[in-house]
């Protein structure tokens, strides 16, 4: 209510010499400031909710959301960059060499850890490691949130064309960056 | 909604049945009398008060003559309920809501009752039934806001409205409870049915305030039309507790429009609002209401 000397911002003054005139403006601000109030929470009241009933519905998400990763397991070279990019160390990988070809032991990453950033995503030299749309990580315990990236071993055609949408939307942004540049 | 059924009515059911359920935890250091005996003492005051509503011709539990008077006594046992609670938790948080509790009722009485006179005056009765039997003409339409008298009568209804929120601990006044700094407040340390009791009330009593103002300020059980009911209908009873229940419910609904938008005034602010503000403003209406009715009697 407007009729109060003070808010958090100003703390109270020590009360000025009161004058008839200060309570009828205090009176008429605090009626205003209130039916103001009330109209613009009546008004919101008939608008549409704009809350999503999750499990249900579920919100679009544009091709930026950074949620759980993807590996292109053919692609990566097991380089290791993306590892030593993570600044809160979440990515463990282990493959042995035989010639060109490697053969993965693991590739795990921490979702205890990751904060979901894509620091890792951006230095991969082949550009292979992905964050998707994914964001329910919701497990018992917390051995479930060491995820093995391996298991998207072998894309769907699905997951293989969100990758080329991924891929051609950065595409354009980045070309789009550069021509504003 | 995902579960409960059809917009989660079921939930209400659940909610009252995991209430029933939980564990009633009587605190070591706490007072174990005044601890039990609190949460029957505002349940029961909140319940004493639906004696006297008049919800529709032939509907009503007791018509004292002296009504209205009977129900802000029951009224104000809810607070001494609040202390009660407040001191028996032996709980600091607990004791300063219930110190809040107690200070905000003792101020707020005061415009609460005060700007019950105007129409008290103007129907020249305690009875909330008679109040609301004088309320009939124009069929259906002589509310008191509609009177001659509605210059004192609106004023005087917001002003009830307010000083009703104060005392039902309703935000902004709900400094008792205050669940940002007190955890909350007087009820910190009741849990399952106990902790009900107090939000019942607090409901209940929100209904019953809301009951006498629409039985003195918005004319009761009647409704617009109701002249086109026979005479003794055995639709009236029925049609004017709809109306009755209606009306009451939209007020408790403005009660909780008025929780969607103003945020918790600070103690000081509510002291300085019941004293400086409701009080002289209630006093100014009985002296209008009085000057009017006595202008109006003048043969
Ligand atoms: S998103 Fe960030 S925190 Fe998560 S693995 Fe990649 S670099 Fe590490
Ligand atoms: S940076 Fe890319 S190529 Fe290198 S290990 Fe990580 S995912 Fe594989």
């Amino acid at each position: 209510m407007g009729s109060m000397e003070g808010d958090a911002l100003t703390p109270a003054r020590p009360p000025k010499p009161s004058s008839f005139r200060r309570w009828w403006v205090n009176l008429y601000e605090g009626v205003v400031s209130t039916a103001q109030g009330m109209s613009i929470t009546l008004r919101t009241f008939f608008k549409k909710p704009v809350t999503v009933q999750y499990p249900e519905q579920e919100l679009e998400l544009d091709g930026r959301y950074r949620g759980i990763h993807f590996l292109e397991q053919d692609l990566c070279i097991y380089c290791d960059v993306c590892a030593k990019a993570c600044p809160v160390d979440c990515i463990e990988m282990d493959a042995t060499r035989h010639g060109k070809e490697l053969e993965w032991h693991v590739f795990t990453l921490d979702y205890n850890r990751c904060m979901l950033c894509e620091l890792c995503v951006y230095p991969c030299p082949k550009d292979c490691i992905h964050q998707g749309e994914e964001y329910a990580l919701v497990t018992e315990n917390r051995e479930d949130m060491v995820l093995d990236l391996l298991t998207w071993k072998g894309l769907t055609d699905e997951q293989k064309q969100k990758i080329a949408e991924t891929e051609a939307a950065k595409a354009a942004r980045d070309a789009e960056k550069e021509k504003g540049e | 909604m995902r579960t409960g059924g059809w917009h989660g009515w079921s939930q209400t059911l659940a909610d009252a049945i995991k209430l029933l359920t939980k564990e009633d935890i009587l605190p070591s250091g706490a007072d174990p009398v005044l601890f039990r005996l609190a949460p029957a003492l505002v349940m029961g005051s909140a319940l004493a008060m639906f004696a006297v509503l008049p919800f529709a011709p032939g509907i009503q539990f007791a018509d004292l003559d002296l009504g209205i008077y009977f129900l802000l006594a029951i009224a104000s046992l809810t607070t001494i309920g609040v202390i009660m609670a407040g001191w028996g938790s032996n709980n600091k948080w607990s004791l300063y809501g219930a110190m809040r509790g107690a200070a905000q009722a003792a101020s707020y009485e005061i415009p609460l009752a005060l700007s019950l006179i105007p129409p008290i005056l103007h129907f020249g009765t305690f009875s909330l039934l008679n109040a609301t039997e004088q309320q009939s003409g124009w069929g259906g339409m002589g509310w008191y806001v509609f009177s001659d008298a509605f210059w004192v009568a609106i004023p005087s209804f917001f002003l009830f409205l307010t000083a009703s929120l104060a005392e039902n601990r309703r935000a902004p006044f709900d400094l008792p409870e205050s669940e940002s700094e007190l955890v909350a407040g007087f009820h910190t340390e009741y849990s399952g049915l106990r902790f009900a009791f107090f939000f019942l009330e607090e409901y209940a009593a929100m209904f019953a305030t809301s009951a006498v103002a629409t039985a003195y300020w918005l004319g009761g059980w009647n409704f617009p039309g109701m002249t086109l009911l026979a005479e003794g209908s055995a639709w009236l009873p029925w049609l004017g507790a709809l109306a009755f229940l209606l009306k009451a419910m939209f007020l408790v609904c403005v009660m909780i429009w008025v929780r969607w938008t103003l945020p918790r005034l600070r103690i000081d602010q509510v002291m300085t609002l019941g004293w400086k503000y409701l009080t002289p403003l209630a006093l100014g209406l009985m002296v209008a209401a009085a000057g009017w009715e006595a202008w109006r009697a003048m043969p």
